[in-house]
């Protein structure tokens, strides 16, 4: 087991060094000049001068190892838009928001959707099968751009009296509510339907029959076989789907005007902000990466025949 | 088992209603002192006076610091004295008197050696400031800026450029040549000194709330960035019992609708965010609804090297609607441009005699100049940047060139992708394209100038000896009726009958805003310049 | 972004825990179990009855799951929706009248109209067009791209394998809509062919791992070791009898990606980053339609309808598909 988990930290450096070059050259490669903010082109003695300052002015290839070489002390580089602002600080002031409000939304997901699933399983083939499958489909196929809106429009503005709900910010709990479920409903919709997935297939396996032929008290079934191994999927997609939301939050930032670290991305990426782009996709690769890696770990540990088998 | 999956199901419920009920108690703080809540649509990428290139910034800046002089009431904007208490102009040299009662916040009077440090930093190669360029007018100050320090010296420049600090309060500044406008210039936010021991103490982070040391009447004192800014009354400033404010939150409210919603629910009483045209006309209706004017033109520029015959630039401009574009697509009050100078403008009617683009469209005036078009251009590349605005506006520019027999397709670009497309020289695909020009200061020189032959600004290819004649000839005059006169010919070369037309001006801008009937003495000036200091809030 | 990622989540549920997750990496122990399953259906299905039962045996079981039927009903409704309402109306789509500007649904126009007077019955039906063809465009170009890098990395193997591998999990670090945008921004403007370009290298990591996975415990086979006993070249055992037994695999995958794809050009589209005026697609007609929420809701939920109608009809297809040619599966 641990020649196995020291064999993937290793391999993730590599990877890490990958996804920092291929976004580099994808930087590269797109026109546009991040010094120039306004209709007025920049001067070229300045511009030169600022190429000079931030090194970019040096081979593609001499870029990226001031780069690496910055990112291994820790020091992202400062901003090339916003002046008086480094990375460091933009990730510092950021990204806590996003983790936040992605555990939240990870946090209804699984309360809501885990118990759904489970529901529908059990009373499987009935209405409330039905309505509860009916109600994860649309709101797995609704975009999330029409969810957010629509949850703003009746919670936030219509029924403000009742809710007390702001429409936008990330001050004090009660801003926190309708982001929440606007960006869980998906993953909501996802364990519910991974978790009657396997709730049904496990309700299949001979040990349950033969649990319900020895004659054991349903509650007992469901609770102690049923449940314990068909959560482990969802509990090892947790992880993952952690990493999806903090990474893919960003219609939900924009919409609520959330300061996290999704729509700081996007904006970084249109105002051509290098440093931030670089620094940015470092973090969230590693969140993926490390994410990933805590999930394959885990799973080892979960699932004993996996387990077992490797020895 | 079961029953236990239930019981969490629930509580997670109740726990949410729980927060939710909790929540909302907590936001009902009420407050006794004068707050005002208002929303910005970005986050100021930087608050030094040298960096700052944007509104957001400026109006923040403008606030919390004091500059040499403000703007009076439009339409003069005559400069009123504010740090600078008097001065004199003769020609070439500015003296300026500051005012000794302007104080750092810690202390320390602002002198005008702290001027001369801050604009010489500002103009310093190292800095790379993008608004350098406001103090090309000095002397000296554009060759210093365009030192390459590791080829030459540049000290030696930096002692050339014409400013200089005549004893503690005296301020000399020695321009390239008479330039009437340069005092209304000062009261642009690249002119405000920044405290020297700040910047070298505290270096890139001098802006935050806890380092930066300010002169004006208000103080930031906290930033959450890209969420909020807080301003409190500087209660040491020299007119401080003048101010109500007591505080001022400024939510940084990207998203139009966002903003309005939150105006709606209370949260904020200004909105300057900005507008989806589709909620303006019922905004239109209510009482809270403010149309300001601007010094600003959006319009349309041609490549004159594809678009070779001016009569097909005047067809163009004479096809499209202007008054429908403002009445059903903008919606916020603006003005059909008949030329490029606002109207607003000192001198503006003046200059503006002969600017003959018409308000509505005109297709049979249209269609007579496509008949006098030897080789007309059918297909018309229009390139727009990628804002839905533009875009709407692009669409019906394109139905009402259609009805002149030209196939038009638009082109919409990423912003910076765009901008290296337009040059100067523009891409050679494009045939149109859009742009916007705010003026710096209150002077029609600010606009007509963009058009000379070797302006960064002038992305159509039109260069005309005679044109750039006028721009020269009227910067040596002082005298202002003589000076609009000659602006009047500039501007009829633009817009005028006998003109080139290089550009078709579409409308002129406007600022909108949504004010709460609770707050008293809120404007926005032309210049997008707004004075938290004559705010009160019931 | 995660969204359109997850809708691919499900694959063949020949997996012990139906666990193929986009963002989940499978170790090769796990990869193992799915080889011990996909092993049996390869045998099965290439070892004993010709080809043309199976497909005829998938054929009806897909028939007799009532909700696949009404979901491929329900596709190839809104297929007809957007085929045929633009060739059959004789309105010009483009025509701007300002006075007909923001009309609430009516009969004279079912779905209203929007800020410049046009039609949206058949603006949207035009915007189905643009969504269908970028749709299975990219879902085209993600399944060649994600066959042809998954069946080299599964059949080399060794070295390869592992270094392909490798690198799709240093992509999958990569996360999807900022990827996308960068796409487009190196392309610099957005028309059909960058927005499908841009689509296609966000969303193949998943097809390229199924596929490798696939054709990695297909080829462990007896009836290959066979082939390549009786002198087979390796070309040829890859394509006649590892790709043509993953075939029913790419038609679900297809089935997976086009809404995952037509959600991600919705997205793209939302943030500014449609395709060029006048012409529309759902998504920058859901994007028209955000700012006028407040006032004309229909503007915004329309297209998202339609794209949900678009997800759900092709998710259920694919739940269908997987069941019918997966005869190991129980009808619960």
């Amino acid at each position: 087991m641990l020649a196995f988990i020291i064999r993937r930290i290793v391999w993730t450096i590599p990877v890490l060094l990958l996804v920092i070059l291929m976004t580099f050259l994808m930087m590269k490669l797109i026109k546009g000049n991040p010094f120039q903010v306004t209709e007025r082109p920049v001067p070229a003695s300045i511009q030169r001068n600022l190429d000079r300052k931030f090194h970019l002015d040096k081979p593609w290839w001499v870029q990226y190892l001031y780069y690496v070489r910055d990112t291994a002390r820790l020091d992202l580089g400062p901003s090339l838009v916003q002046r008086n602002q480094d990375v460091n600080d933009v990730i510092k002031e950021h990204f806590p928001t996003s983790i936040k409000l992605g555990l939240m939304a990870m946090i209804f997901a699984i309360v809501v959707g885990i118990p759904l699933g489970v529901f529908a399983a059990l009373k499987h083939n009935t209405a409330l099968d039905y309505t509860a499958m009916g109600i994860a489909n649309l709101g797995f196929a609704l975009p999330s751009f029409l969810v957010a809106t629509l949850l703003i429009y009746f919670f936030a503005l219509r029924l403000k009296d009742y809710t007390g709900l702001p429409t936008n910010g990330w001050e004090g709990p009660s801003s926190w509510v309708l982001p929440t479920i606007a960006l869980g409903i998906y993953p909501m919709t996802y364990f519910a339907r991974l978790v009657r997935g396997t709730v049904l297939e496990t309700l299949q396996q001979d040990y349950i029959r033969t649990a319900k032929a020895k004659g054991l008290r349903w509650r007992l079934v469901v609770g102690k076989h049923v449940l314990r191994n068909s959560l482990i999927p969802a509990v090892t997609a947790a992880g993952p789907v952690l990493g999806g939301l903090i990474t893919g939050s960003f219609i939900v930032e924009t919409i609520f005007g959330i300061p996290g670290i999704g729509k700081y991305y996007v904006t970084a990426v249109t105002g051509r902000d290098y440093s931030v782009v670089m620094g940015i996709t470092v973090l969230l690769s590693v969140i993926i990466i490390v994410a990933n890696l805590v999930v394959d770990i885990l799973y080892g540990y979960l699932d004993p025949r996996i387990r077992d088998e490797r020895t | 088992m079961r029953k236990t999956k239930r019981w969490a199901w629930w509580a997670g419920a109740a726990a949410l209603i729980a927060i939710a009920v909790a929540g909302s108690a907590l936001g009902a703080t009420g407050a006794k002192s004068q707050v005002l809540t208002m929303s910005i649509g970005a986050e100021p990428p930087s608050l030094d006076p040298g960096l700052a290139t944007d509104t957001t910034s400026s109006n923040i800046l403008l606030n919390i610091m004091e500059p040499l002089v403000k703007l009076g009431p439009a339409p003069e904007l005559k400069a009123v004295p504010a740090a600078a208490s008097s001065w004199t102009v003769k020609g070439k040299i500015v003296n300026l008197k500051l005012n000794p009662a302007v104080k750092w916040t810690n202390g320390q009077p602002v002198t005008s050696a702290d001027y001369v440090w801050s604009w010489l930093r500002t103009i310093s190669p190292e800095l790379g400031a993008d608004y350098a360029y406001q103090f090309y007018g000095i002397a000296g100050a554009e060759a210093y800026n365009g030192c390459d320090p590791g080829k030459a010296n540049c000290n030696a420049l930096k002692n050339k450029v014409g400013v200089k600090a005549v004893g503690k309060y005296g301020l000399q500044i020695t321009l390239t040549s008479p330039q009437p406008w340069f005092i209304q210039q000062l009261s642009h936010h690249s002119f405000l000194p920044t405290n020297k021991a700040a910047v070298t103490k505290y270096g890139n982070k001098w802006t935050e709330p806890q380092n930066i040391v300010t002169d004006g009447p208000f103080k930031l004192s906290a930033w959450k960035h890209d969420a909020s800014m807080t301003l409190t009354k500087n209660t040491k400033w020299r007119n401080a019992s003048s101010v109500k404010l007591d505080r001022i939150n400024l939510q940084i409210i990207t998203d139009a609708s966002t903003a309005l919603n939150a105006f709606k629910a209370g949260n904020i009483a200004i909105d300057t965010t900005g507008f989806n045209p589709s909620d303006i006309p019922a905004l239109k209706k209510t009482p809270e609804w403010k149309v300001y004017k601007a010094l600003g033109t959006y319009y349309y520029g041609f490549n004159v090297k594809n678009i070779s015959d001016v009569n097909q630039r005047r067809a163009m401009s004479f096809a499209i609607d202007r008054k429908a574009i403002t009445k059903y697509i903008t919606q916020a009050g603006q003005v059909p441009a008949r030329g490029f100078t606002p109207p607003g403008i000192a001198g503006g009617p003046v200059i503006l005699k002969n600017a003959f683009n018409p308000p509505t469209h005109q297709t049979a005036k249209a269609k007579a100049f496509m008949q006098q078009v030897k080789n007309p251009k059918k297909d018309i590349h229009l390139y727009i940047n990628n804002s839905p605005g533009h875009i709407n506006i692009a669409t019906a520019v394109q139905a009402f060139w259609k009805e002149l027999g030209l196939n038009v397709s638009i082109k919409v670009q990423e912003w910076k992708q765009y901008l290296e497309f337009l040059g100067p020289p523009p891409n050679s695909d494009v045939d149109v394209y859009r742009l916007g020009w705010i003026y710096d200061y209150p002077d029609a020189q600010n606009g007509l100038v963009l058009w000379t032959c070797g302006s960064g600004n002038n992305n159509t290819n039109w260069c005309n000896k005679k044109y750039d004649a006028l721009i020269a000839k009227a910067n040596n005059t002082p005298n202002a009726n003589a000076r609009y006169l000659i602006y009047q010919q500039a501007e009829s070369l633009l817009s005028g009958p006998k003109g080139d037309m290089p550009l078709m001006p579409i409308y002129w801008y406007t600022y909108t805003a949504l004010v709460s009937q609770k707050v008293k003495g809120f404007s926005i000036n032309p210049m997008d310049q707004w004075d938290y200091s004559t705010i009160s809030v019931s | 972004m995660s969204e359109p990622d997850l809708a691919t989540t499900d694959p063949p549920r020949s997996s012990p825990r139906g666990l193929d997750r986009p963002f989940m990496q499978r170790r090769a122990e796990f990869e193992e179990a799915l080889a011990r399953n996909a092993g049996a259906r390869g045998a099965e299905a290439g070892a004993s009855l010709p080809r043309a039962s199976l497909w005829g045996d998938a054929f009806h079981r897909f028939m007799k799951n009532k909700a696949s039927v009404v979901a491929a009903i329900a596709f190839l409704l809104l297929l007809a929706f957007v085929i045929f309402v633009p060739w059959l109306s004789n309105e010009d789509p483009y025509a701007i009248d300002f006075s007909q500007a923001y009309q609430s649904p009516s009969w004279a126009h079912p779905f209203g109209t929007d800020g410049f007077g046009r039609d949206l019955l058949i603006r949207t039906a035009l915007g189905g067009r643009v969504s269908f063809a970028i749709g299975f465009a990219a879902t085209f170009a993600i399944m060649v791209v994600g066959i042809v890098y998954g069946a080299t990395a599964g059949f080399v193997g060794g070295h390869v394998d592992n270094a392909l591998m490798r690198f799709l999990d240093a992509l999958y670090g990569l996360p999807y809509l900022p990827f996308a945008i960068m796409t487009l921004a190196v392309f610099g403007t957005v028309n059909f062919w960058t927005m499908v370009v841009a689509l296609t290298i966000a969303s193949w990591f998943t097809t390229a791992r199924v596929m490798r996975g696939q054709i990695f415990t297909l080829k462990q086979n007896d009836y290959v070791r066979a082939a390549y006993a009786v002198g087979a070249k390796g070309p040829r055992v890859l394509y006649r009898h590892l790709l043509v037994n993953t075939l029913g695999v790419i038609i679900v995958f297809v089935f997976l990606e086009l809404p995952g794809v037509i959600l991600g050009e919705a997205f793209l589209s939302f943030l500014g980053l449609g395709i060029n005026p006048p012409k529309a697609s759902w998504g920058t007609l859901a994007q028209d339609g955000y700012t006028a929420y407040a006032t004309h809701p229909y503007i915004i939920v329309i297209p998202s309808i339609c794209i949900a109608w678009l997800i759900l009809s092709a998710f259920f297809i694919a739940d269908g598909l997987r069941d019918a040619l997966d005869p190991r599966t129980k009808e619960t």
